[in-house]
């Protein structure tokens, strides 16, 4: 009977911790996810990822065949990736972030000066064609065409 | 050329430069639509080619195919391959409708591509504790990649293709990030299996 109960609560457990570790490599996936979105190289994560998903689905297969002892050791080497990956990809994400703000401010900065500096220049110009082209009509000598009709 | 036209082509010129210059600032604003996306699943032969599959197995021996995933889905897609086995009576997932079959996954793949990656593993597999008899054919064992699984599956001698047909069949699911679960991405491949006695 003892016997018996302890089995039903090594499964209980084993189960839990791989329910766990599913989260777990979620999470790690969705962080991942999020670094990428944020312009960071996840290939590196997406490798570690592989590794993780890997492992859980050994202590899934190993649940199912009943074996509590090896799922729940896989579960939490999984667990255990699948955290540092997470740990990773936020760091990463907040890099990525980071280095976009820079680019986008200084795309900003080159976008409007540029234009200012462009519509200025081109200001002068036309001022400079309009007051050239308008001397040029003044200087003109009105000239009587014949009547051919 | 008059005063106005010219003016139109200033004007026109102005317009182009000024967009030209703010490009590099649109560019990361703006998000076009991409491709469409998709994602791919295959089965290979033990030479990673479309040829030689296995098809007349035997109990005892090791058969090897190839299973692919390729992500076209514009991100990092997680995606989850279930390896299944049926007699022909049970049923195929439904490409129709959309529902995978309801038989319950033998061996599992959890595969993370980025966005153009693909990946291919081996699927090993073996049966054992064959027997046939009454014009009947039955399967209590099969091992997936050193796995062992009891399927206790039993099919009839198929008349009109001379044969004792099972069915190893792989799904593709797809996991969501925003609902948090995984769907059947409606995407299968199979291999008929035909199983000869040893002699």
């Amino acid at each position: 009977m003892s016997h018996g109960v302890f089995v039903v609560r090594g499964a209980d457990e084993a189960s839990s911790s791989v329910g766990e570790a599913d989260v777990a490599v979620r999470q790690a996936f969705n962080a991942t996810l999020d670094a990428e979105r944020a312009g960071a190289n996840v290939s590196g994560l997406i490798l570690r990822l592989n590794e993780a998903g890997s492992v859980l689905a050994e202590a899934e297969m190993a649940l199912g065949n009943g074996n509590s002892s090896e799922a729940a050791g896989k579960a939490g080497q999984c667990i255990g990736i699948a955290e540092s990956v997470k740990g990773d990809a936020d760091v990463l994400k907040a890099s990525a972030l980071d280095g976009a703000r820079t680019v986008f401010w200084a795309s900003l900065a080159f976008s409007v000066v540029g234009i200012a500096v462009f519509v200025v220049v081109l200001a002068l110009v036309w001022r400079w064609f309009k007051g050239g082209y308008v001397r040029r009509m003044l200087g003109m000598k009105p000239e009587v065409a014949a009547d051919e009709a | 050329m008059k005063l106005e036209d010219c003016k139109v082509v200033f004007a026109a010129v102005g317009l182009i430069g000024v967009l030209i210059l703010a490009s590099p600032t649109l560019g990361l604003v703006l998000h076009l639509p991409g491709g469409e996306k998709f994602s791919e699943l295959w089965v290979l032969g033990p030479g990673h080619m479309a040829e030689d599959y296995p098809f007349n197995v035997t109990a005892g021996v090791s058969y090897l195919v190839y299973v692919g995933v390729g992500n076209h889905m514009g991100s990092s897609t997680y995606y989850v391959v279930y390896v299944k086995f049926r007699n022909e009576t049970e049923p195929l997932p439904n490409v129709t409708t959309g529902a995978p079959s309801v038989l319950a996954p033998l061996y599992e793949y959890r595969v993370f591509l980025e966005d153009g990656g693909n990946s291919d593993v081996p699927l090993a597999f073996s049966f054992s504790n064959v027997s046939f008899s009454g014009g009947q054919s039955t399967v209590v064992g099969l091992t997936i990649n050193g796995v062992p699984f009891i399927v206790d599956k039993s099919v009839s001698w198929d008349a009109v293709n001379s044969g004792y047909f099972y069915q190893l069949f792989m799904e593709l699911w797809i996991y969501d990030p925003a609902s948090d679960g995984f769907s059947f991405h409606n995407r299968f491949v199979s291999r008929w299996l035909n199983m000869t006695a040893s002699f």
